[in-house]
């Protein structure tokens, strides 16, 4: 973890800068022959996959189950909207609290291990989701899911802006996507994350120091289930449906993937490089070749033998390498001491 | 005033019993040393003290506060520090870091999401005072992983000592050292003799005779002889074993 | 009560699977200290090459495809249930090279590894063979069904679970009564000693993966015609192989056998009250024996603890 001047601040450079890009995407996305709801994804999975990483790559927890808590998060939000009040900021707060809450009845069973048996856990969870997910018919739609949501506005009170476009539902998601940012890496870079980091270096030399190792553990899963609930329900909201495949082993299996390939494990900004990396294999790529994800799945397996400090982690060592020389401008080094 | 006092301490793996009915007191202050050959139960006697493995049977007291069955965390919290024979350090942090971790004053913000941590001044300084007083002042930005082996041993100790502790459990503490590295261990845990009460488990029977008030030997699960070191000298089966030698 | 006894028939044949499966599994945890999250994928490979041989498109040249046609299914099935799995153990050769470099190493690299390994099976099956549910062709004299007691059996559990019997007899035979059964356990006791003592412990190594590919291959293309074939039909693979070892202990051929009986009996009578549900109770055990089980073993560590 740096112990830079980055790491000290709310809201760094790096983030900024970001932002600003991505501000102006749907200005151009069509332009590079991709699309506006293609960011959207983008925003969104990667607000799942930073938020996956608070467990993966700061505690140093396998969890190979996360799609069980997007799922409830797409779910909640779904029925929300169906039973309780078709009001967005309501059926947000349903999707945060129920995956969180699931992650929190989660974490209960599994916290006091780690390893391969929390790792096997985490599978068994979201296999038991999911089975919910496909039989309870009544409840969740079965195999097809919940259809028919709905892109209710986004009522401040005094002004309200329609989400059904694509581009105005990106520029809400960016929001959400900004403030998540912000809360994690305040997390990541608090005392609390430092602890986690700790605990996944040496749970024994955590405990021995005097940590509750599993409260961290517990409180990290659930606040990692809240965050992906968010991205779940705002998920459901942009596909305008609810449907079990996210909530399957597979589509677990890609956060994963996303978050490692990304860099995840070394940086902070990892899963969100992973994230752009998946989505255009499978747009550009895919167009191609319907073994698209095959080849992901390969280049992961390489990234796990050979660097698995992932994408981000090979621009960080090569940037520190430069820097190191000597070489390189005053921004490079501006963007290796933001993280 | 007694700290330390177990009596009966039975632990039985399986069917393997380990520790067999062992009874040690430590008055404040003291510096216990405990040896005896590989095996014979004595780590397992730290961690039953430390609450990382659950008694069989028998009575285990700190302060007179029953700690049987208690968590790591929570009998850390009563004031026992220990350091491992096989080294646990936070390898990814610096010196520094992994001091701060151990710092009261850090421990107490655990939970504590709002704040950033890199800027903290006053914790920083204090965990610099800690590593300055084991000699490593001038390496607290170093990498843990990047210490030569016997400053990561003194690090080992200066995270023990960071915690503030009551009770200072040190397992093989020069283990890996050389004969300079084991002397100022030796002068370090000398400063420290009668500030702390400490517990040392150690082969080095030079170090040991040379610092400790009293030891208890364990073979075989039990305590076979305890006195000062001046009585164990006398001691036949002392002077037997392989470990009879030092200087 | 007596209406439960196919349930209960179902739930031994599902556990001798599971006890093959689990047998495999343990054996490359033992030796190679590793979980190998691919076992599932192999299993569900099996599957399908056995999928692709006996039926119409056999991946032969045009006149020996037709030759291979004209055999009867009996035939066909058999020789298949020798050839498959060994096609698979080629493919596990490719897993067990790739692991190599994770030995040793922090055990989430091997996870991470083995995981990304079994995605990539899976996906492949998914381009081959794409993601509808296929049935396995079975010879005529092995299907269908009899009647005794007044109840329905079918005829294919019974030889089902006689074949699995056959095979972990096999295992058993080649454990506790074969030079390889020695070294298997000598190197999973002390790889060291094992070394030193100038047996190849790589090739041992592969030797065992393969093996338990193969005990995995096998046993995807006994159940598939009781489970169907689906491509992430592996995951109901793995999970009971891991529970099994997690009740039957890493290292005791018997407690695996034991074990899997005991999950298959679970398995097989919560599938007579909702059957829908009933690899769900597979699931469950797993979350309570890992939850209620006492926090690891005291004496021997094993890898799992890691």
């Amino acid at each position: 973890m740096p112990n830079t001047a980055a790491a000290a601040r709310l809201v760094t450079p790096t983030m900024v800068a970001l932002w600003l890009v991505l501000a102006t995407v749907p200005l151009w996305i069509s332009k590079v022959g991709l699309y506006p709801y293609l960011g959207v994804e983008i925003l969104i999975w990667s607000m799942y996959a930073l938020a996956f990483n608070l467990v993966l790559g700061t505690a140093g927890l396998p969890s190979f189950g996360h799609g069980a808590y997007f799922g409830v998060g797409a779910y909640a939000f779904g029925l929300c909207q169906f039973n309780l009040a078709p009001n967005l900021w309501i059926c947000l707060v349903a999707a945060i609290a129920a995956a969180g809450f699931a992650g929190l009845v989660v974490g209960l069973f599994i916290s006091h291990r780690r390893g391969i048996y929390f790792a096997f856990m985490t599978i068994a969870f979201a296999q038991i989701f999911w089975t919910i997910a496909i039989k309870a018919y009544p409840l969740t739609g079965g195999e097809d899911g919940l259809l028919r949501i709905a892109r209710e506005p986004a009522n401040f009170g005094i002004v309200a802006f329609d989400l059904k476009g694509n581009v105005a539902l990106y520029y809400f998601v960016l929001v959400l996507f900004a403030l998540v940012v912000v809360a994690l890496w305040r997390l990541v870079h608090s005392p609390y994350g430092r602890v986690l980091s700790a605990i996944r270096q040496s749970e024994t030399r955590a405990a021995h120091l005097g940590y509750n190792v599993w409260l961290y553990k517990l409180s990290i899963f659930a606040v990692s289930a809240a965050f992906s609930g968010l991205a779940g329900g705002l998920f459901a909201m942009a596909q305008l449906s609810a449907f079990p495949d996210v909530m399957s082993l597979n589509q677990s299996g890609l956060i994963v993937m996303m978050t490692l390939v990304g860099g995840g494990l070394v940086s902070f900004w990892g899963p969100v490089v992973g994230v752009v990396i998946f989505l255009i294999a499978r747009d550009v790529i895919g167009a191609l070749t319907n073994a698209w994800m095959l080849y992901f799945g390969l280049m992961f397996v390489t990234l796990v033998l050979f660097r698995p400090e992932g994408v981000a982690g090979m621009i960080k060592s090569l940037l520190e390498r430069r820097a190191l020389r000597g070489q390189g401008s005053n921004a490079l080094r501006l963007i290796l001491r933001s993280g | 005033m007694v700290l330390i006092e177990a009596k009966g301490v039975h632990v039985r793996f399986g069917d393997r019993v380990v520790l067999e009915e062992i009874d040690l007191s430590v008055p404040e202050g003291e510096l216990h040393g405990i040896m005896g050959p590989n095996g014979a139960g004595k780590t397992t006697f730290f961690n039953v003290l430390t609450g990382r493995v659950n008694m069989s049977r028998g009575r285990i007291r700190l302060d007179g506060e029953d700690i049987a069955g208690l968590s790591p965390h929570a009998i850390a919290n009563k004031g026992v520090a220990r350091s491992f024979q096989i080294m646990t350090l936070f390898d990814e942090f610096s010196a520094r870091e992994n001091v701060t971790m151990a710092l009261p004053s850090f421990r107490a913000r655990g939970f504590d999401v709002r704040h950033a941590l890199a800027g903290d001044r006053r914790i920083a300084e204090e965990a610099d005072e800690v590593l300055a007083s084991v000699g490593l002042g001038e390496k607290s930005s170093v990498v843990a992983r990047q210490l030569p082996y016997g400053e990561r041993r003194a690090l080992e100790v200066a995270v023990a000592l960071a915690q503030r502790p009551r009770v200072l459990c040190l397992d093989e503490p020069t283990s890996g050292l050389g004969t300079d590295g084991s002397r100022r261990l030796a002068e370090l845990i000398r400063r420290l003799k009668g500030k702390l009460t400490i517990v040392a488990v150690e082969h080095d029977m030079g170090f040991l005779f040379s610092l400790a008030d009293r030891i208890s030997v364990i073979h075989w699960g039990q305590v076979i002889a305890r006195g000062t070191p001046r009585e164990l000298q006398d001691n036949e089966w002392v002077k037997k074993s392989n470990l009879g030698r030092f200087g | 009560m007596l209406d439960l006894l196919p349930h209960i028939v179902n739930g031994l044949v599902l556990g001798l699977l599971f006890a093959l499966i689990a047998l495999g599994f343990m054996l490359i945890v033992g030796l190679m200290e590793q979980i190998n999250l691919a076992h599932g994928s192999l299993f569900a490979l099996g599957a399908y090459l056995a999928l692709q041989l006996t039926g119409p498109n056999p991946p032969l040249p045009a006149d020996l495809a037709a030759q291979w046609l004209q055999l009867p299914l009996g035939w066909r099935y058999a020789l298949v249930l020798l050839i498959a799995p060994c096609l698979a153990g080629i493919v596990g050769i490719a897993v067990e090279v790739c692991m190599r470099r994770t030995y040793g190493k922090d055990p989430l690299y091997g996870l991470l590894l083995t995981f990304g390994a079994a995605m990539v099976i899976e996906e492949g099956i998914r381009l081959i063979w794409g993601t509808r549910d296929y049935v396995l062709p079975v010879p005529p004299m092995l299907s269908g069904g009899f009647i005794f007691q007044d109840l329905i059996w079918s005829t294919y559990r019974f030889y089902a679970a006689g074949i699995a019997l056959a095979v972990i007899g096999l295992v058993w035979l080649l454990i506790e009564k074969t030079p390889y059964g020695a070294m298997i356990k000598a190197g999973a006791h002390d790889s060291e000693m094992v070394r030193a003592l100038g047996i190849n412990l790589s090739r041992l190594r592969l030797g065992v993966f393969v093996f338990g590919t193969m005990l995995a291959a096998f046993a995807g293309i006994i159940l598939a015609p009781i489970w169907g074939i689906r491509p992430h039909m592996g995951v109901d693979a793995v999970i009971p192989a891991f529970l099994i070892i997690v009740l039957g202990g890493v290292g005791s051929f018997w407690g695996a056998v034991t074990a899997g009986i005991l999950v298959g009996l679970a398995v097989g009578l919560s599938g007579a009250y909702a059957s829908e549900w009933s690899l769900l109770s597979m699931y469950i055990l797993l979350v309570a024996v890992v939850s209620v089980r006492a926090r690891g073993l005291f004496g021997k560590k094993s890898i799992l603890e890691a």
